[in-house]
């Protein structure tokens, strides 16, 4: 059934899949991990840094990028497709304020993503947007949002999410440790991003890029340095918890 | 074949005539020169079996003379992979010797020398104990095969994005009398390629044979999948050949590191 109605977009099977929408969600599993976890006061996002190869500049291989002064995103996916939504949305973030003289809501721009994600799931002669993103921020209000979209055009807010690789294995972990006190302060979500990649990254810290946005402050990219100097710190702490368990027990 | 409008995929009808009236070929002899192609190229597509470090070839009476009583064969880069870092880390493992094919697909001609990215296998056996090991049907073998497959190749009324891949299933022989230490292979998914031709064998010349299959969605080498193999370690055929887990896993992470291929269209 499957290879008789998926080759173009526009057709329903039998059954009410839209196969090409589903195989474009694969094509985000074969994109590395981004984690997006929403603090009290802070928004912060983890990706996992492919390795760059020997000549190629490390600079123009970037997976989070910033929308606008207080909006950022993460995606997984195909990356040529990825400059093309991030293009449209920062172009969307300028003609909003230029037009109604406010800077976008997070709300809105992710809307305004999926929409675009939806579009291409209903004409014929092109196919879906292979990325998922995940876009944080703060609004007006001083709210901290996270929300997720795919391919399919939904977009849902989260207090923490994964996408792209083992996401689930990111997310599980997730469900597990999220709660009230791992977001108390900021530095303990970003200690429970780096936790939660480092479940799946194979490398260790160095592959590890984190961004963050404080209330009523700008995006923050992370340098390698303070990204080792937090996972030293949680390194430790893990040495400590089992030094703990293992005095219990004996 | 063809893709209509709306995109679905049909078979187009042929308007040159059937097909059978082409049969007739007299007229068409085989020349000298085609017959020597045909014979090159058969000669080209034999699989050859080496001695690896010295690369004369190998007489397959020699390999048949090892006794062997486990047997196993790991297809694909995850399943060869937990095989390297686990089991061939512990304990001395000695290379018997490699089996080299080559047809058109191929991208090299040269049938003698092997690189690393051909496809070709390497046997070994266990030093400290040659009974682990051989290639030709014997009594009292056990045949253990790791493979992985995509998670969407999976059939079942669930949809792929609730599967808790990678995920480990079973396939046996009507003679492996063991459990397995996971759930069977439910129908209506099929084994395909070497790991179904070397079960069928098994199973025809009722040798127990056990093939686990990971379900994974990531083909490429990679951590999660390798360790999805980890339960086997516990089961009777691997039991004993495998000592040091801890070593194993750095050893599987620098595997990780030096194997990487990097593409630019996913991010």
């Amino acid at each position: 059934m499957a290879s008789r109605y998926d080759r173009a977009i526009t057709v329903f099977s039998p059954d009410g899949h839209l196969f090409q929408v589903e195989y474009a969600q694969e094509a985000v599993k074969k994109g590395s991990t981004a984690v997006g976890i929403r603090g009290a006061n802070i928004v912060v996002l983890g990706v996992e840094k492919k390795s760059v190869a020997k000549l190629q500049d490390e600079r123009t291989v970037r997976k989070i990028c910033a929308l606008d002064d207080h909006v950022c995103m993460a995606f997984a996916g195909l990356t040529a497709d990825a400059r093309v939504v991030i293009n449209r949305a920062r172009v969307e973030c300028q003609s909003h304020k230029l037009t109604v003289e406010d800077p976008v809501t997070v709300e809105y721009i992710t809307r305004f993503i999926a929409t675009l994600k939806q579009k291409y799931t209903q004409s014929n002669g092109r196919r879906p947007f292979g990325i998922s993103a995940l876009i944080v921020g703060f609004d007006d209000d001083g709210i901290p949002r996270l929300y997720q979209t795919d391919p399919s055009g939904t977009y849902h807010a989260w207090k923490a999410n994964a996408i792209g690789r083992s996401a689930k294995t990111v997310r599980e972990f997730l469900e597990k440790n999220y709660t009230e006190d791992a977001i108390a302060s900021d530095n303990e979500a970003i200690k429970l991003a780096i936790k939660a990649l480092l479940e799946v990254v194979q490398s260790g810290g160095k592959n590890i890029e984190l961004a963050v946005i404080r209330r009523n402050q700008a995006l923050k990219m992370f340098s390698a340095k303070e990204v080792e100097l937090h996972v030293t710190e949680i390194e430790k702490e893990k040495e400590e918890a089992e030094k703990k368990k293992s005095k219990k027990s004996v | 074949m063809a893709a209509t409008f709306f995109g679905e995929v049909v078979k187009a009808p042929c308007r040159a005539g059937t097909e059978d009236e082409e049969e007739e070929d007299e007229g068409r002899r085989e020349t000298p020169e085609d017959r020597d192609v045909r014979q090159q190229l058969a000669r080209k597509r034999e699989v050859r079996l080496l001695r690896r470090q010295t690369k004369t070839s190998l007489e397959v009476s020699l390999l048949e003379k090892y006794s062997c009583s486990k047997f196993i064969i790991a297809i694909g880069n995850n399943a060869v992979a937990f095989l390297s870092s686990f089991v061939m880390n512990s304990g001395v493992w000695e290379e018997v010797g490699c089996a080299k094919l080559w047809n058109e697909w191929c991208r090299t001609t040269d049938t003698i020398h092997l690189s690393s990215t051909e496809a070709f296998c390497v046997f070994y056996h266990l030093k400290s104990n040659p009974s682990v090991f051989g290639s030709c049907p014997r009594k009292n073998m056990q045949i253990t095969i790791l493979t992985c497959r995509h998670v969407t190749d999976y059939k079942t009324s669930e949809s792929t994005g609730s599967l808790p891949s990678p995920f480990l299933k079973a396939l046996k022989t009507q003679n492996f009398k063991d459990p397995a230490c996971c759930p069977l292979l439910e129908q209506p998914n099929i084994v395909h390629d070497l790991p179904a031709a070397v079960l069928s064998y098994c199973q025809v010349w009722k040798i127990p044979a056990i093939l686990y299959l990971c379900y994974t969605d990531v083909m490429k080498l990679d951590l999660i999948t390798v360790e999805a193999f980890k339960p086997i370690l516990s089961t009777r055929s691997l039991k004993g050949l495998v000592k040091n887990i801890p070593q194993s896993t750095e050893l599987l992470k620098k595997l990780m590191t030096t194997n990487e291929i990097q593409s630019n269209i996913y991010t």
